[in-house]
């Protein structure tokens, strides 16, 4: 074993290089300065630290020091002879490669565990919580979606009101909806009062915003036969109202965002990731979700004396007119799923129209007037 | 001293080779930094970004590391859990605005409004306060010849004179760059110390503005003609004019108004902004670089940048075909993949399932990895060689005489705005 040679030393305090020569003791490092022969400093083995440097070069520190004292070997039999003698010191890299694979160990289980908090914790803590939320907090949050929901949907610009039923001749449709409303609304007996609206857009469709607020599409009273196929996606809507899915989906909406959007994904490309598991995940939360508001609908119509088959019925129309396709993407179950859902748990009964022809007829026009 | 001028008069047999003692030297080989962006593009996606933390710093060591100042290397002593301890405290202070922006986002008009308005100034001063802490940073974790380099100053103040300079820079139409950089450059590099020796700034705004208005009237004064010309074309009367008639006598209105002449002006300006931008910002970059390099003063050291226009436009040349190359890769693979999945769908069902939206996102994100990696490796890494391998050093042993300044602060736990990404490398 080597037991000396030259290297360069900077003592830490100023930038001076000085030429030394290292002796290896039993125990210590000792550094001396080449020409006077004083002793600069003596480190222990087990203090060494192993430094990053430029190939060719053993870059040692003490480990814990005060000051970054630097000493460069460049001798490659020098640069041997430390490392066997100490264990800190390891010119093979394996203990570098080892610290790294463990780190990347524990990244990919890291990530593991915030998608499944993502697929499983996220949906089951915004259940635990949207029943928490106060219903003052949930009208005051219905009202503030409501109006950007709005103008989101609403792209006809100014020359017809957005909303249907104000119009000349549009009136008894109006009074026919309401009568429709305070049917369902009496038989679900909801905690908050519903406002429902018929819209122009021309999609078969209907959505329910937090706090009551349900917009009925007026493609979907187009494509409506009767009274109870319109009350029937209406008694859907009042669903996600009483199970409080707005409000579900707003907190699952955060979490994820906060999941991927601020933990994760901050790498060129990594935004396409975080979208396309938000919109996975975020359709895989609300089928489970539609199914509930089904059998919801079903029930509901059931005690308001109407056709708890219509929904079935109009959704199967509706469904014919869509390509197939897109379903982990499709926010609602296969209408053939739905519908035969729908159709088991109907039980059988003598149903009413919930509306007479006359006001039916009326409804069918909320839109058109004419 | 005497241990400094023993070694010079008698080289050992392990000193390093000979270099112009007056210079700086990048001994980074491209080869050993295309392997480590590579493997670290694979550990990115793996661990769906968590190992930025471990690249960036292994980035820094590769090219502090291999640059040699006057014959001794600079030290990176930063490490990756620095890093990421600092990218969890800035998630702490980070999530609560973030709750508050997100319920302020549903509450009514004006309060969205206002809300909107204050997240986007924070966000300006928190980004330039970050930036001035990042480079904090990166000083404190910087070594040569055994002495710490540190940053001292407010980064809050600098925040605030970043804000004011951008505002003026946007409001003069660039004309104010000069004297902005100026500005900050000094605040930075005043501040900015090796061990007790302190940076000085000598780069004068009003030289830059001289070297650099020709640019300007080549670049964006036609621009800005080209829309003032178009604005006195454009009758506004007329046109609303236009507006409030039906569309049949209203075109003819428009006509009138010079709509059609306006907007081709508008455009035609625009292109030229485009154009003229890709073509000269080379030219920019380098102007800039020269002059902030020979500006660097550290007492007796003076710094002087010989970078060469050529230099830097033929980095971006290679950089340019190596991304069209990566295009044209990407549009083969491309084709054949969404060939492949159509004939295999049986034509009555839209080939969207799990596996193929997954498919679709991993081949984007791999596209922009490569697409990174290769603008890190014919970029950014080139401007750093060429960066310093353009300067001449005067003075330098001023360098033997620096002293280690007394308690630079904690070295620990600033890792906090360096985690947020700001500052390139």
């Amino acid at each position: 074993m080597l037991a000396a040679g030259k290297a360069i030393f900077f003592d830490g305090v100023t930038s001076a290089k000085r030429l030394v020569r290292i002796e290896l003791a039993p125990d210590v490092l000792v550094i001396r300065d080449e020409e006077h022969r004083d002793v600069l400093a003596r480190w222990r083995y087990d203090r060494l630290d192993h430094l990053v440097a430029p190939s060719g070069v053993l870059r040692l520190g003490e480990i814990g020091a005060a000051v970054p004292a630097r000493l460069e070997v460049r001798d490659p039999a020098l640069a041997t002879a430390i490392d066997e003698a100490s264990v800190p010191v390891d010119r093979s890299g394996a203990r570098e490669r080892r610290s790294r694979m463990k780190v990347v160990g524990w990244s990919v289980v890291a990530v593991a565990v915030l998608v499944l908090a993502a697929v499983y914790g996220v949906p089951a803590l915004a259940d635990k919580i949207a029943p928490l939320v106060p219903l003052r907090a949930e009208l005051w949050l219905g009202n503030a979606v409501d109006g950007q929901v709005r103008k989101m949907l609403d792209t006809g610009g100014a020359s017809r009101p957005f909303e249907c039923g104000g119009g000349a001749g549009e009136g008894a449709g109006r009074a026919a909806l309401v009568k429709l409303i305070g049917k369902l609304e009496k038989a679900a007996a909801l905690p908050i009062p519903l406002d429902t609206k018929v819209v122009r857009r021309s999609e078969a469709n209907a959505v329910a915003l937090p706090g009551g607020h349900i917009y009925v599409f007026e493609g979907l009273i187009a494509k409506s036969e009767s009274a109870d196929e319109v009350a029937g996606i209406i008694a859907h809507e009042i669903g996600h109202v009483a199970h409080r899915d707005g409000t579900r989906a707003l907190l699952q909406s955060a979490g994820l965002s906060f999941l991927f959007g601020m933990l994760l994904g901050d790498f060129v490309g990594g935004s396409a990731v975080v979208v396309g598991a938000r919109a996975v995940l975020r359709s895989s939360y609300t089928r489970e979700v539609e199914s509930a508001a089904d059998r919801y609908a079903v029930d509901l119509m059931s005690r308001a004396g109407g056709d708890q088959r219509a929904l079935a019925v109009v959704l199967n129309r509706i469904a014919g007119a869509i390509h197939p396709g897109m379903e982990i993407l499709r926010d609602h179950p296969d209408t053939q799923a739905r519908v035969k859902l729908i159709n088991d748990l109907a039980t059988a009964s003598a149903p009413q129209p919930l509306l007479e022809p006359s006001e039916w007829a009326a409804l069918k026009r909320i839109c058109t007037g004419r | 001293m005497t241990a400094v001028t023993s070694f010079d008069a008698a080289p050992p047999v392990d000193a390093p080779p000979a270099r112009p003692a007056n210079g700086v030297v990048f001994n980074g080989v491209e080869g050993a930094f295309w392997r480590l962006l590579s493997r670290g593009g694979v550990l990115l996606l793996v661990t769906l970004g968590l190992y930025r933390f471990w690249l960036q710093t292994d980035v820094r060591r590769f090219l502090w590391n291999n640059t040699e100042i006057a014959g001794e290397n600079l030290e990176y002593i930063g490490t990756a859990r620095e890093l990421l301890l600092g990218f969890l405290v800035a998630i702490v202070f980070l999530a609560p605005l973030y709750a508050i922006f997100g319920l302020a986002s549903l509450a009514t008009e004006w309060v969205q409004q206002l809300a909107g308005l204050f997240s986007l100034v924070a966000l300006a001063v928190l980004g330039q306060f970050a930036v001035y802490r990042a480079r904090r940073y990166r000083l404190s974790r910087t070594i040569y010849r055994g002495i710490r380099f540190h940053q001292t100053g407010s980064a809050w103040r600098y925040a605030v004179c970043a804000i004011f300079w951008w505002g003026m820079i946007g409001m003069t139409l660039g004309l104010a760059y000069p004297w902005a950089q100026a500005s900050l450059e000094r605040f930075k590099i005043r501040n900015t110390y090796y061990g007790d020796l302190r940076g000085e700034f000598a780069g004068s705004g009003t030289r830059l503005f001289f070297r650099g208005v020709l640019l300007w009237f080549v670049v964006v004064a036609p621009f800005v003609l080209s829309q003032i010309v178009a604005g006195a074309m454009f009758d506004g009367n007329l046109a609303g004019e236009a507006a409030k008639q039906g569309t049949r006598s209203g075109a003819s209105a428009l006509d009138a108004a010079g709509t059609g002449p306006a907007v081709a002006a508008s455009i035609l300006g625009t292109l030229w902004l485009v154009i003229a931008v890709a073509v000269l910002y080379p030219a920019f970059q380098a102007m800039v670089l020269r002059w902030w390099i020979s500006g660097l003063r550290f007492g007796e050291l003076t710094a002087t940048s010989h970078l060469r226009t050529g230099t830097i436009y033929g980095l971006y040349w290679r950089f340019v075909w190596m991304s069209l190359v990566l295009a044209a890769v990407v549009g083969v693979v491309g084709f054949f993949a969404v060939k492949t999945v159509f004939s295999a769908a049986d034509g009555q069902r839209l080939p969207f399932g799990v596996v193929e939206i997954s498919l679709a996102i991993a081949f984007y994100v791999v596209t922009a990895l490569a697409y990174s990696t290769i603008y890190q490796a014919t970029v950014k890494l080139p401007f750093w060689r060429h960066g310093f391998e353009s300067v001449e050093l005067k003075n330098v042993e001023v360098l033997d005489r620096v002293r280690a300044a007394p308690a630079t602060g904690s070295p620990v736990g600033e890792g906090f705005a360096d985690a947020l990404h700001v500052g390139g490398i």
